[in-house]
């Protein structure tokens, strides 16, 4: 385990509530409440501009809300108590400084102390393999590898909030492997994990709660299964070689999917058990089940216009 | 506090491992090693001199007069070898033949030739001292006055003394001079150097992670406070290393020159350079500071940081005008000996060349000191809303209405 202080898990439960923000003339955020739980990770979503690095920031405390709370357990978020890591979208550190230089910097700016923010920063290196650049200047290393650089100085000082804005994006697919067990790792270690991206799948795959924010409002917000399952049950997603003749025997209710799934729509959800044994006995069924809508799906019904 | 002790730390690192900090430091001092080192060196090689002018000198013609006005002019003229002719003068001057050429009409009137007339060039002036003194010396003896007698006449002068009851504005210049400039150049230097490195971290995009790691107001004071310092370890550098130098070599360097006049300046006066250079770089610096944070790309800073600069340069020139003029008590200086801006280096030039009273210094000072803790909270919150500006530069009204809400 990868710790600098030995916290125990706690549950923490963070929550915004009813968050107004304008620039200027520009509504932002309109009313925008959404909760997250340690031990779980958390995914932001939001077509560019929905107002996700706005909400980021009112929960990170660099601009304050016009209304609303920001809270902690119920009670309003202590920024010096309870830290908070970040990954941003636009990543940069200095290009022409020493790694373990900045790394060691932006971890005491966190309020670690200097030997432990070493003791730290030196153990994340080595973690995510990249003990052997310590000493060289970030420009000198790949953009991968400059990514990890990135999550070290969100990860060092131990935050209880951790906040990854498209992490996976310019990582190699074993570099995305190790971030992923990395993630998984904090989420474990009972962390509130934020996951902001465009990449549904990744989302998907780690995230058990959502908030879709559309135009500066939440569009759809909970735990992922129970807005899967609030969609009608009435379609079953069939993968067989046989898909030709299951279409002639159901003539007029089924469609080809994208990825080549017959989709076949069932009169009501109760009919289900029925077709699926007619199916089995009839023809040469390699996959069949009720169809859930994706996120993908999920998105684009709520993020679009 | 304790952040802003992070953030100095970091900076100044980041400034004392700069190679292109230590390089002009190390070039700067070398430069001051040389010119103090040179009279010793001079005077090491130059033991030799047996008081003979050297082979080589360059000509000077003098046509239409005798003997003994080529040896008074020879005299006069120890770096020229002055030699008689009959012909044109012209032609050998601007052949390049002869450096230059009198031509005399008798000895109260003569036109000096010379090629390229340089702004330094006081020969006619010297050759029309000469002349006058032997026409007079002609003339004494024609009114029968023994040659012994009329030479003590020529040369008697009535003997003085000066003695400045203030200060002695001739003596105080060179450094106060220098002094200026070095205030000048340090502040403009550095002031730049603030508001690109901040550009830099905002276009580099480090800025992300810094705004959500550390309070602006400790950003800003933590990194003007160590551009600061490291303009002040440069000055000390340079000076001190000067100060040592000329020490070393005191007893070569000739008394009166230019390096004497320099270094002997009373040290209260070194106390105020100190106090108006910190008071001074802090309200420029901060102003940088904040219009760095306002320009996305580094390609902008120089326009932007443009008017500041005005003002600063404006100020530096009503000084250096009110310097050379002799009048540095006329009421432009005194005006701008307590506006902000330009006190540091008004009011340190009143209080090297002239003696303002104690409660003018106090004010200049108060007000320079409440307006720097002004600027600084304002360049804080400019600092605070405009990292995260990207885009399009805002105007001065976007970036006020901004300071309205933060």
């Amino acid at each position: 385990m990868i710790s600098a202080k030995s916290k125990g898990v706690i549950h923490l439960i963070l929550a915004l509530r009813d968050i107004h923000k304008s620039f200027g003339e520009k509504k932002v955020l309109t009313g925008v409440s959404f909760t997250a739980e340690s031990g779980k990770a958390f995914g932001l979503l939001g077509r560019n501009g929905a107002g996700k690095t706005t909400s980021i920031r009112i929960l990170m405390g660099v601009f304050p809300a016009d209304s609303g709370d920001v809270l902690m357990d119920g009670k309003p978020l202590d920024h010096k108590r309870v830290g908070i890591g970040y990954l941003p979208e636009e990543r940069g550190l200095y290009p022409k400084k020493k790694i373990i230089d900045q790394l060691v910097y932006f971890a005491q700016l966190k309020g670690m102390k200097t030997q432990d923010a070493v003791r730290a920063c030196d153990r994340w290196l080595e973690r995510l393999g990249m003990s052997e650049y310590r000493d060289k200047r970030l420009d000198t290393l790949s953009k991968g590898n400059q990514q990890k650089i990135q999550l070290v100085t969100a990860l060092a000082h131990d935050p209880e909030i951790v906040i990854l804005d498209e992490p996976f994006s310019g990582l190699d697919p074993i570099n995305a492997m190790l971030l992923k067990d990395v993630v998984k790792e904090e989420i474990g270690r009972g962390k509130i994990v934020l996951f902001s991206s465009h990449q549904m799948s990744c989302i998907e795959e780690f995230c058990d709660a959502i908030a879709i924010l559309n135009k500066g409002q939440v569009a759809v917000t909970g735990d992922l299964h129970a807005i899967k399952r609030e969609y009608p049950r009435d379609r079953l997603a069939i993968r067989s070689p046989e898909a030709g003749k299951i279409a002639a025997a159901f003539p007029g209710r089924t469609e080809r999917a994208e990825n080549g799934e017959l989709m076949l729509k069932l009169e009501s959800p109760s009919e289900k058990m029925s077709v699926l044994r007619r199916l089995s006995e009839s023809f040469d069924i390699d996959e069949a089940r009720v169809f859930e809508p994706s996120l993908n799906d999920i998105f684009a019904q709520y993020a679009g216009d | 506090m304790e952040q802003f002790r992070k953030i100095l730390k970091f900076e100044l690192k980041g400034y004392l491992t700069n190679k292109v900090f230590v390089g002009v430091t190390c070039f700067l001092v070398a430069v001051i090693f040389l010119v103090t080192f040179l009279p010793r060196v001079l005077d090491f090689f130059g033991s030799e001199d047996t008081g003979e002018p050297p082979e080589d000198r360059e000509i000077m013609l003098v046509s239409g007069g005798d003997e003994s006005v080529r040896a008074a002019l020879s005299q006069a003229f120890p770096e020229y070898e002055v030699r008689l002719t009959e012909g044109d003068v012209k032609a050998p001057v601007t052949g390049g033949e002869a450096a230059c050429a009198v031509e005399l009409h008798g000895l109260s009137a003569f036109t000096y030739y010379v090629d390229n007339l340089s702004m330094y060039d006081t020969n006619a002036q010297r050759v029309s001292e000469v002349l006058t003194g032997l026409y007079r010396l002609a003339a004494l003896a024609e009114a029968g006055v023994a040659p012994e007698q009329a030479e003590a006449i020529m040369s008697a002068a009535a003997s003085f003394d000066v003695r400045s009851l203030g200060v002695d504005q001739g003596q105080n210049f060179f450094y106060t001079y220098v002094m200026i400039f070095a205030l000048y150049m340090v502040i403009l230097l550095y002031g730049q150097m603030v508001a690109t490195n901040v550009a830099t971290e905002k276009s580099s995009r480090a800025m992300e992670l810094l705004v959500t790691s550390a309070d602006p107001t400790a950003m800003m004071f933590g990194k003007v406070a160590a551009s600061c310092l490291a303009g002040l370890a440069q000055l000390v550098c340079v000076f001190g290393s000067a100060l040592l130098f000329y020490n070393l070599n005191r007893g070569y360097i000739e008394d009166g020159g230019i390096l004497s006049l320099l270094f002997d300046m009373p040290p209260s006066l070194l106390a105020y350079m100190f106090l108006f250079f910190i008071l001074g770089f802090f309200i420029y610096a901060f102003l940088y500071g904040a219009i760095g944070s306002t320009a996305s790309k580094l390609e902008d800073i120089n326009t932007s940081v443009m008017p500041v600069t005005m003002i600063f340069i404006a100020g530096f020139f009503v000084v250096v005008f009110g310097m050379s003029s002799g009048s540095v008590d006329n009421p432009l200086m005194v005006a701008c000996s307590f506006i902000p801006f330009t006190s540091p280096m008004a009011m340190f030039t009143r209080v090297a060349m002239s003696h303002p009273a104690l409660w003018e210094i106090g004010l200049s000072v108060a007000i320079l000191l409440g307006s720097c803790a002004g600027v600084g909270v304002l360049a804080a919150r400019i600092y605070r809303v405009g990292v995260l500006l990207y885009g399009t530069k805002p105007g001065l009204r976007e970036i006020l209405r901004m300071l309205k809400k933060a």
